[in-house]
């Protein structure tokens, strides 16, 4: 009688399966959030640079960040039908149930930018407004500390992600003002300054989705519903 | 999803990227080896019966059991009628369904320990790699070695913790190294850092689910291919039932197991594939729908499974 090859089971827990299931999905939560916050930068720089090709690959690759949400979703319905979490497991399930919705969202947001600057590229070279690169790189930022406190389940960084959207709020309305002044003085521009005005709402739009990513991450550190940006 | 409605947005079609940049139609190859969930063949598969309509079935290589019009009697009463299943290699295959649906006498057919009953006997046939089981010439005692049982409540022998790991290998003939033999069975059962400074201590004295993994131990030190159980956790506590859980899901990269279970969480959380069965008028248990467990706990095929995994029937 052959002897089996000695090994130890490795005994990580009571919950080592349901656990290692989580961490995977944690990882492709966190995989969506890179490709989300990638796909801004690029739709950012095409903006600027007026590059159609750039805005393009940005279109192309939606493609993957609605592929990824929609394995999330049936990893997170399967492990909910299967595994029975409760307390903390359900709430972590759920919250990243639904910051993947919202990123799937923001991805949608640096697609529409991405067009528009398709469509600015095809119109007479018109500077783009100062505060509208600011605006995006402030949305990276808050996106990727949003991300870092949904893995961490910090309470203290998800507040502090909603607090700096105030900051985003702000570089939108001093666009629309400075877009107003723009209609007035220079009315054969009123393309590229809608335009402009269209690309700073879709970056409003998506700061506010990241302080609803924060607001999943008090759900799942404390279990209280809090509205971050009343 | 891309968001519409923006007058400002002309819905065009991106233009198609370089060739060398072509995305995949296959979709995008991102996902991260941590996220596989172990039921992913299973699922594979099972997505193949739905998409076809086939009923599921495994490569030949993988398959260890085959059922072919399955019935099984006691008497003149028919307790499973027509089951054809396939069982696949190292899987968990779980069979649940209400009290008296006849799935742990189907359990129980697998290797032959229905034999021991005066008045069972089976119709259809059952294949073992290929073998019919119950062809003449096929030895109940060589079956019962390669295919081995655990049982509802802990049964250890009154003897001490090494003798019942020991007992089948010196029934079998094995003259190696016991004291590796006994040490290794008890590391895959989860066993050996709790008992190993109390090998000559009583079985008896163990806990509820430290005996059951003990029964554990004892039934792969004979070297199975397939592990039964029938309902091994309905006597232990909750912690000690997914310390079990989790053992299996470590020995099926080793051995194949088939859990009868009425614990319809217990079949959701641990098996890669569960078979629901339930009785007919008359009584006898019959397959209804077999798929991964996945598929069965989110989306299953047929109205009678969903009725009773969502506690409506049953």
């Amino acid at each position: 009688m052959d002897r089996p090859a000695d090994r130890t089971p490795q005994r990580a827990g009571p919950r080592a399966t349901f656990d290692r299931a989580l961490d995977g999905v944690k990882d492709d939560v966190l995989r969506l959030g890179a490709l989300v916050e990638h796909a801004l930068e690029r739709a950012g720089r095409a903006l600027e640079q007026r590059d159609t090709e750039l805005a393009d690959q940005v279109r192309w690759d939606d493609r993957d960040v609605n592929e990824l949400q929609r394995q999330v979703n049936t990893e997170i319905t399967t492990l909910i039908a299967t595994q029975g979490p409760v307390a903390r497991d359900v709430r972590q399930l759920l919250a990243l149930y639904h910051a993947a919705a919202e990123l799937e969202r923001m991805g949608d947001y640096a697609v529409n930018i991405a067009k528009l600057a398709q469509q600015l590229a095809g119109e007479p070279e018109t500077p783009i407004l100062k505060q509208i690169p600011r605006m995006e790189r402030i949305c990276r930022e808050q996106l990727r500390a949003a991300m870092r406190s949904l893995v961490d389940i910090s309470e203290e960084d998800a507040r502090g992600v909603a607090a700096r959207d105030d900051e985003i709020d702000h570089l939108y309305n001093s666009v629309y003002e400075d877009a107003m002044q723009l209609l007035a003085v220079a009315p054969e521009r009123a393309r590229q300054t809608t335009h402009m005005l269209f690309a700073a709402h879709h970056l409003e739009r998506l700061g506010d989705r990241v302080t609803n990513i924060g607001e999943d991450v008090v759900f799942l550190a404390t279990g209280q519903v809090e509205d971050l940006n009343p | 999803m891309t968001e519409s409605g923006d007058p400002l947005t002309v819905e065009t079609e991106p233009r198609p990227p370089p060739v060398d940049e072509q995305p995949d139609d296959k979709g995008p190859t991102i996902r991260l080896m941590s996220s596989q969930l172990e039921v992913d063949e299973a699922e594979q598969i099972a997505a193949a019966v739905r998409d076809e309509g086939i009923p599921m079935s495994f490569a030949a290589d993988e398959l260890v059991f085959e059922l072919d019009r399955l019935s099984c009697f006691y008497g003149s009463f028919q307790a499973v009628r027509d089951v054809s299943l396939q069982v696949p290699r190292n899987q968990i295959t779980a069979l649940i369904g209400p009290s008296g649906c006849g799935k742990s006498t189907l359990l129980r057919s697998f290797n032959r320990m229905n034999d021991l009953v005066d008045t069972a006997r089976i119709e259809g046939r059952i294949l073992y790699h290929g073998v019919d089981l119950y062809a003449d010439g096929v030895d109940p005692v060589e079956v019962r070695r390669r295919i081995g049982m655990v049982f509802q409540k802990p049964n250890p022998f009154p003897k001490s913790i090494y003798d019942n790991v020991a007992f089948g290998p010196r029934v079998a003939g094995f003259r190696g190294d016991m004291d590796g033999l006994v040490e290794s069975s008890l590391r895959r059962a989860a066993l050996w850092d709790e008992v190993k400074d109390k090998l000559k201590q009583s079985g008896t004295a163990l806990s509820g689910g430290q005996q059951q993994r003990l029964c554990i131990a004892r039934a792969i030190a004979v070297e199975p291919d397939v592990i039964l159980m029938d309902e091994p956790c309905s006597a232990l506590d909750p912690i000690a039932t997914l310390k079990i859980e989790e053992l299996m899901r470590e020995l099926k990269k080793n051995y194949t197991i088939v859990i009868v279970t009425h614990n319809m969480q217990q079949a959701a959380r641990a098996s890669d594939v569960t078979a629901f069965l339930t009785m007919g008028d008359d009584r006898a248990g019959y397959l209804v729908e077999m798929a991964s467990t996945q598929d069965i706990f989110t989306r299953p095929a047929h109205r009678l499974t969903e009725d009773y995994i969502t506690g409506r029937f049953g």
